[in-house]
């Protein structure tokens, strides 16, 4: 049921070509997203090797198709009437998309990445849930869990992964601390507390979820406004926050960093 | 807002960039296997009990890795080709989720919860058993299917089977033929066509080479031709369901990011923790958001913080096995009855052990 509308539009005409241009744009995209450093922020760095190599492909694919393409037009006008027919594909499918409309929501989505650089996640995406939502990575197999790190080279999910084998607070009383993150403002959380904090991802941004430590400041948390990135140093100890024992970094220095290029752990 | 809005695109476009390769892989092997699996030889292997044949027939999606598109013409092959029914329906509905690149992709989504990925495997072949084997008792499926399916099932009994496909294909060729190639071009594909999911033009091309290996009509095909025309037919094999479900993908993303940034939590929460309604609202969502199964486990990752991992089975398990985008594409084997049947079995037997898993492990 090939319908051939007698429109102007003819996606016999310019189907072939927004296919080809939009699988160009993809391959592109894709590419371009490894080459400034955006894939960072949309997948895990496992899968890089995976997208790169679809880039390619998508690209030689589309050469492949618009060579093709541009010869059948200028042999078409050389054998006008001459009809050789070869055997060819009848279709009898149900679509859920008219024919042509497919290629094109291809094309502009892609068109879309080139325009709308990817965001990190920050606060207003993390704010949703409470402290102790920031603890306990349930997804995370124990065994990226290195018990030999001295505690001032744990990075905060390093952290947040040896508090889930062992939540006692007190254990790490007195340890030392170094991590980064960006700061989110909890409202349930007393006006000298903010939380530092990352995003983990395992497969790609749509499994983000944050972690973080609560830090115990010497004053008002408003110096450092939520989403700015820090380096803080400074001492485990256990404060009671709500009606929870927690695990909380007494802040010696509190540094401001520029956002790191990678901004998620894994 | 405008964050919202941001964080809505960086989702959708993370998911996109995630899924791309898989969806090529899947397109790539579709097209591929097309061209080296002969059905007719499969079927003489598979045995004669309606069960076991409805777990083999399961099972044979590890030969051709196809999402829900690529199944169901295969589907047909099969039926076409002398399978029985309970062998045909159990590929059917198995397919799209036990073959080794959903596996992957799934695992690739599902490192932490490995139990995911085990059972969307066993509830997928269970389902797809009992129901293979509860069609098994239709002797006779003419009534079933649709004419054209059940001419070609009736011809593929008497002893010239190849026949069948290869005249229904040529005879319904001839009736659509793009203005393209009326022009004298050797396009095999025809741009003008809604899509090419199903690979009739492979198909077609196929049976014509094999006659030709065998000296027949189609002997006139010189090697290198052949395989250029072999090329070319594969290439728009692949664009074309590269494009078909490409544009699917897009869809099933934008939603996925859509109700992550824009529903209320409260309300997700609610539906998502009951491990009755999570299961309910993930079989509506898998019915409606027809993403490719090679997928789909990135779309439900998305949802997999605040869903009953039953819920999140469900949608694995069901999502490929009937959805919006599928039910088109049965309906060029089925009568809406049995489609109805197939609908409803499949659901209830999801909702059942999604619910078991939900009430026994959480």
């Amino acid at each position: 049921m090939a319908v051939q509308s007698p429109k102007l539009f003819r996606f016999s005409t310019w189907g072939p070509w927004i296919e080809v241009l939009a699988v160009f744009a993809w391959g592109v995209l894709l590419l371009k997203y490894w080459v400034s450093g955006e894939l960072n922020i949309l997948i895990h760095p496992n899968f890089f090797a995976l997208t790169n190599g679809t880039g390619v492909f998508l690209i030689l694919l589309a050469c492949y198709k618009g060579a093709q393409l541009l010869h059948q037009q200028w042999r078409s006008r050389r054998v006008r009437n001459r009809g050789t027919r070869t055997a060819t594909a009848a279709t009898d499918h149900i679509t859920l998309f008219p024919p042509g409309w497919s290629a094109t929501i291809l094309l502009v989505t892609a068109l879309l990445g080139f325009l709308i650089s990817p965001r990190v996640f920050a606060s207003d995406k993390a704010m949703m849930r409470n402290v102790n939502d920031f603890l306990p990575v349930t997804q995370s197999q124990p065994q990226a869990f290195r018990t030999a790190r001295k505690p001032e080279e744990r990075s905060l999910i390093d952290w947040v992964r040896t508090l889930t084998v062992y939540p006692e607070p007190d254990a790490y009383t007195g340890q030392q601390v170094n991590v980064q993150g960006f700061v989110i403002h909890l409202p349930d959380l007393p006006e000298e507390y903010f939380l530092i904090s990352r995003f983990v991802i395992t497969c790609c941004a749509a499994d983000a979820y944050p972690v973080g430590l609560p830090v115990k400041l010497s004053q008002s948390r408003s110096a450092y406004p939520p989403d700015t990135w820090l380096e803080i140093q400074g001492e485990m100890s256990t404060e009671v926050l709500g009606d929870q024992r927690q695990l909380t970094i007494v802040a010696n220095s509190i540094q401001e960093i520029p956002e790191p290029r990678n901004p998620y752990e894994y | 807002m405008m964050n919202q809005v941001h964080n809505a695109f960086t989702l959708f476009m993370s998911l996109l960039v995630e899924a791309l390769p898989f969806l090529l892989l899947g397109v790539l092997f579709s097209s591929a296997l097309l061209l080296f699996v002969d059905e007719k030889k499969l079927i003489s292997f598979i045995p004669r009990n309606p069960v076991l044949g409805a777990l083999i027939g399961s099972s044979i999606g590890f030969l051709f890795p196809v999402c829900e598109c690529g199944n169901v013409p295969v589907a047909r092959r099969l039926l076409m080709q002398g399978a029985s029914p309970s062998v045909a329906i159990g590929f059917l509905l198995a397919a799209p989720t036990v073959n080794p690149i959903v596996i992957w992709s799934t695992w690739t989504a599902f490192r932490d919860q490995p139990e995911i990925v085990v059972l969307r495997l066993v509830f997928s072949l269970a389902i797809a058993t009992i129901i293979g084997s509860i069609f098994s008792f239709q002797k006779d499926l003419t009534p079933f299917v649709q004419p054209m399916v059940a001419r070609a099932m009736g011809q593929s009994s008497g002893a010239k089977s190849w026949d069948a496909p290869i005249k229904k294909d040529l005879s319904s060729d001839s009736e659509n033929f793009s203005p393209l190639l009326q022009s004298g071009t050797f396009l095999l594909g025809t741009p003008g066509s809604p899509q090419r999911l199903d690979a009739t033009t492979m198909e077609t091309m196929l049976l014509a080479s094999k006659a030709g290996n065998l000296g027949g009509a189609g002997a006139a095909i010189p090697g290198d031709r052949l395989f250029s025309q072999r090329l070319r037919l594969f290439v728009e094999n692949v664009l074309a369901e590269l494009r078909e479900l490409g544009g699917v993908l897009v869809f099933g993303s934008a939603i996925a990011a859509i109700i992550q940034v824009a529903a209320p939590r409260d309300l997700i929460i609610s539906l998502g923790q009951g491990p009755v309604t999570s299961i309910l609202a993930m079989l509506v969502l898998g019915a409606v958001v027809s993403i490719c199964s090679t997928v789909d486990a990135f779309f439900a990752l998305s949802f997999a913080a605040t869903f009953t991992t039953g819920s999140l089975l469900a949608f694995l398990v069901f999502g490929p096995m009937i959805d919006i985008k599928s039910i088109g594409l049965m309906m060029s084997i089925f009568k809406p009855k049995p489609l109805v049947y197939l609908f409803l079995i499949s659901g209830q037997l999801t909702f059942l052990l999604a619910l078991a898993y939900n009430l026994k492990f959480s």
